[in-house]
């Protein structure tokens, strides 16, 4: 009898776990992430402002992406997910099989028309900014039959798989083909997107509150969070307060250590850091301030742009500011690239190199005013950065100190940021303070670091021009084998020419409730993941239940 | 009254347009190209900023673009967002209304109710402690930077205490099947912090304009006059003194009442508050003209109008004025 009620209580708890277990995978959960500006047009390729991009990586997939590493180049790397598989045809030609899964939010398959139209849209060069740059080396985008897309390149590249997926996301053909392009934007598609991701849009409050809910036939597997909703608060203290309170359950930022310390000592709240392509730069502007037919009185001379780098503490600086929340980068890629790993080291901080690199270059105090002169000229310079980045505020004085040390003077102009912005664009500094966030592919070298990003259509604002970079530049972009050692070089001699000190990557830093479980955050697209978070059943909150 | 009206109308509608004018050069001459933020500093081609300001308009003379702008504006008209593309700035004006008018309006409650019984209290006790106390606690609160208050409240009461929410108007997840109730209480609970944060630093300006007319009034004869025929001191006080006593006071509610529509430009931000001051603080930084010169029009119309009422005001109530 005895044995018989133990089998009876066993039975009942293996179906009670059962139950609890079919109930936690089928997943209830809700998170309210803080976003800094207002989703308004969540739409891939319709805008390329951050809060739009990270509310559609919810709702629209690509063909592929990058896989764990981010490497951009070969095929073997890339995730699968609207097309199940590609195969290379040809040197010029990659054929992608369509899952015959993936539906859009409103039931109708995701077919090769869908991608075919959103392509050719994209690589129209009236179509929105700045796609058809990006989408330059696809010759032509066909299908063969619903399920299957062939994209031809212009020519042999490693990274012909990430131009084909990374920059245009396939939308809906079926709702937009008989929408003209410049009514996209306003049509009532981009109020209401129909998506094929893993959560189909609900509504947004403008200057509140943008909402998602999980879609349960996304054919990669439910989400296991119903709920995503996306809170909108554009200063940085009430992002952080929103989290400390507890009414937001996640954000992501770049954070100095004193922002982090309250949310190390919440119980509550978890840290994820991570490399992130965002990196921070002294840009040396190499043409006379506000007229670039002229070369720089001083910066134009490559040993004192090269003193100046020796001249600055970078180690030390990125340690003071940024804690453990930065790492030094040795050029213009952040520390998710995976050029990163192949970039030679910069020397390091030399402060009696560089003096002497100066004196050789005349540079002497003669007036014995601490400041290094020649010619009756002082060896004075602007250092422009804008007040509203607190990353670059918290540089700004510890970089003057630095130089000073080495004879420069260095005078600080804190700037409004559209002032800023402006004077930056039209080449009016000597020093800038740059940050800026990179495409995983270091292809994008071309518009800032290359001649060719000179003047309109490029970012190049300091004029930097170095035929055997921009030579060295084209070889490793057009590398169709492992273009490793072509990228190696090209790095190399864009360090040797000091067109700036890069100074940072900062690290990218989630902050999330600790019920979460299966958290993973991607450096390209924070949240795109999110359909994989669930939330631990005996740590769930109310509003996981509402 | 009615010449006199009509002429203090038209000197209001010349300032506005004189207001509107140089706003629009102003907001022109500053540095920073409103387009920057749509293409998220990606690279342009002319073709292609040339194709962006023909979109809002930019790329014509700024007399042109005053002259359009104005033709729509008169129709209530204020063209598309440049920051917030595709939307409408009546579409934001509209949704952010109404948060400003909440806020605006219950600081101007609090302000008032609060401010003026404040005042009249110090005046009757003047020279007391507690008229020590109120001085130095208001000119305190009055000292205090708003910025830096909203954030002492937030770190006590929201964070440290979880008594209040930090920041914006109302529960994320509160849906509309949560029943009048909760949603007003959620909505109270949202607005605590900021009413007491632009409260404390505005309260001091009405409590010294009242507690200094007050004592004024108190000193004339009528009052001993009143006094003397054994009337009790709370009429005397609030059916006599008080008045005669508001006359300043109203010039400070002309003052205040902007701020119903103006919002708080640090107290939104730091509340992430929903109204106008936020709106209007993130179209300075993009340069987003057409939501800025709609807030700043808002702002100055509002400004005009309750200087208007005011003199209206003054007109009605005291004959001196009229002559």
């Amino acid at each position: 009898m005895t044995s018989f009620r133990l089998l009876g209580f066993a039975v009942l708890a293996l179906a009670a776990a059962g139950q609890a277990r079919a109930q936690a995978q089928r997943g209830h959960g809700t998170i309210v992430i803080v976003i800094g500006a207002e989703p308004t047009l969540p739409v891939p390729t319709l805008s390329p402002n951050k809060a739009n991009v990270d509310v559609a990586s919810l709702m629209f997939l690509p063909l592929a992406r990058p896989g764990k590493t981010l490497v951009t180049t070969g095929e073997a790397g890339f995730e699968p997910m609207l097309a199940k598989s590609w195969t290379r045809r040809d040197s010029l030609t990659l054929v992608f099989d369509l899952d015959p899964r993936a539906t859009w939010h409103d039931g109708v398959p995701v077919t090769s028309r869908d991608v075919v139209w959103s392509l050719n849209r994209a690589r129209d060069s009236a179509g929105p900014l700045p796609y058809p740059l990006l989408l330059r080396n696809l010759a032509g985008v066909t299908a063969e039959g619903p399920g299957r897309v062939v994209v031809t390149f212009r020519r042999a590249s490693a990274e012909q798989m990430f131009d084909a997926v990374f920059h245009a996301v396939p939308l809906p053909a079926h709702l937009l083909d008989t929408i003209p392009p410049e009514r996209l934007a306003t049509s009532s598609f981009s109020a209401r997107p129909v998506g094929n991701g893993p959560y189909r849009w609900v509504k947004f409050e403008p200057g509140r509150q943008a909402e998602l809910a999980a879609n349960p036939g996304f054919f990669l597997g439910a989400p296991k969070l119903d709920r995503v909703v996306f809170l909108i608060a554009r200063a940085g203290e009430a992002q952080l307060n929103l989290i400390l309170d507890g009414t937001a359950d996640a954000y992501e930022a770049v954070l100095l250590p004193r922002q982090v310390t309250p949310i190390v000592e919440n119980p509550s709240l978890r840290i994820l850091t991570q490399p992130s392509f965002g990196i921070g730069y002294l840009l040396f502007n190499q043409r006379a301030p506000g007229d670039r037919t002229k070369p720089h009185p001083i910066l134009a001379d490559p040993e004192v742009r090269r003193a100046i780098a020796l001249g600055i503490d970078r180690e030390g600086l990125v340690r003071s500011v940024f804690g453990p929340y930065a790492s030094v980068t040795d050029g213009p890629m952040g520390s998710a690239s995976w050029v990163r790993r192949i970039a030679p080291k910069l020397p390091g901080f030399d402060p009696a190199r560089a003096r002497r690199i100066l004196a050789d270059r005349g540079w002497r105090d003669a007036d014995g005013d601490g400041v290094l002169d020649k010619n009756g000229t002082a060896l004075a310079l602007r250092l422009n950065y804008p007040g509203s980045s607190l990353p670059r505020v918290s540089i700004a004085e510890p970089v003057q100190a630095m130089l000073r040390a080495i004879g420069v003077k260095i005078e600080l102009t804190r700037l409004d940021g559209p002032v800023w912005d402006d004077r930056r664009k039209k080449g009016e500094f000597d020093i800038d303070i740059s940050q800026t966030t990179l495409d995983p592919t270091p292809s994008g070298l071309v518009q800032s670091w290359s001649c060719a990003g000179i003047g309109p259509g490029g970012t190049n604002v300091g004029s930097i021009c170095n035929p055997r970079f921009d030579e060295a530049l084209h070889q490793a972009i057009r590398a169709s084998t492992d273009p490793t050692g072509a990228w190696k070089s090209a790095i190399s001699i864009l360090q040797a020419d000091n067109p700036a000190v890069f100074l940072f990557s900062p690290s990218q830093v989630v902050v999330h409730h600790q019920r979460y479980r299966n958290v993973s955050v991607r450096a390209d697209l924070p949240w795109s993941d999110l359909w994989r978070w669930s939330v631990d059943p005996s740590q769930s909150l109310a509003r996981d239940r509402r | 009254m009615a010449a006199w009206l009509v002429r203090r109308l038209l000197q209001a509608v010349v300032t506005f347009l004189a207001v509107a004018a140089l706003l629009f050069v102003l907001m022109r001459a500053a540095p920073g190209n409103p387009l920057s933020r749509l293409t998220d500093d990606r690279p342009m081609t002319p073709a292609e900023q040339q194709r962006l300001q023909a979109l809002f308009g930019l790329d014509q003379p700024v007399s042109t673009q005053f002259t359009r702008f104005a033709a729509a504006a008169a129709t209530g008209d204020f063209g598309v967002s440049i920051e917030y593309y595709p939307v409408r700035v009546n579409t934001l004006i509209r949704s952010r209304l109404p948060a400003s008018l909440l806020l605006g309006g219950t600081v101007l409650l609090v302000n008032l109710g609060l401010g003026i019984w404040l005042g009249v209290l110090q005046a009757r006790r003047r020279g007391s402690s507690i008229d020590r106390w109120l001085t130095r606690l208001s000119l305190a609160g009055y000292a205090m930077p708003s910025f830096w208050l909203a954030l002492i409240l937030v770190s006590v009461f929201a964070i440290e205490w979880r008594l209040l929410p930090a920041a914006q108007m109302r529960d994320p997840l509160l849906g509309a099947e949560a029943g009048w109730v909760a949603r007003t209480l959620d909505l109270l609970a949202h607005l605590v912090l900021p009413v007491v944060t632009l409260s404390v630093v505005t309260i001091a300006a009405t409590m010294r304009y009242q507690r200094t007319a007050m004592l004024e009034v108190l000193r004339l004869d009528y009052i001993l006059a009143a006094r003397a025929r054994g009337l009790e001191e709370s009429a005397v006080v609030w059916r006599h003194a008080w008045r005669n006593a508001l006359f300043p006071v109203l010039t400070l509610v002309g003052l205040m009442l902007p701020m119903l529509v103006s919002g708080s430009v640090f107290v939104e931000s730091v509340f992430a508050w929903p109204g106008l001051g936020s709106l209007a603080a993130g179209a300075i930084a993009a340069r987003d003209y057409p939501v800025l010169m709609a807030t700043a029009l808002l702002v100055s119309g509002a400004v005009l109008v309750s200087g208007v009422l005011t003199d209206i005001g003054y007109h009605v109530l005291d004959p001196r004025t009229r002559s």
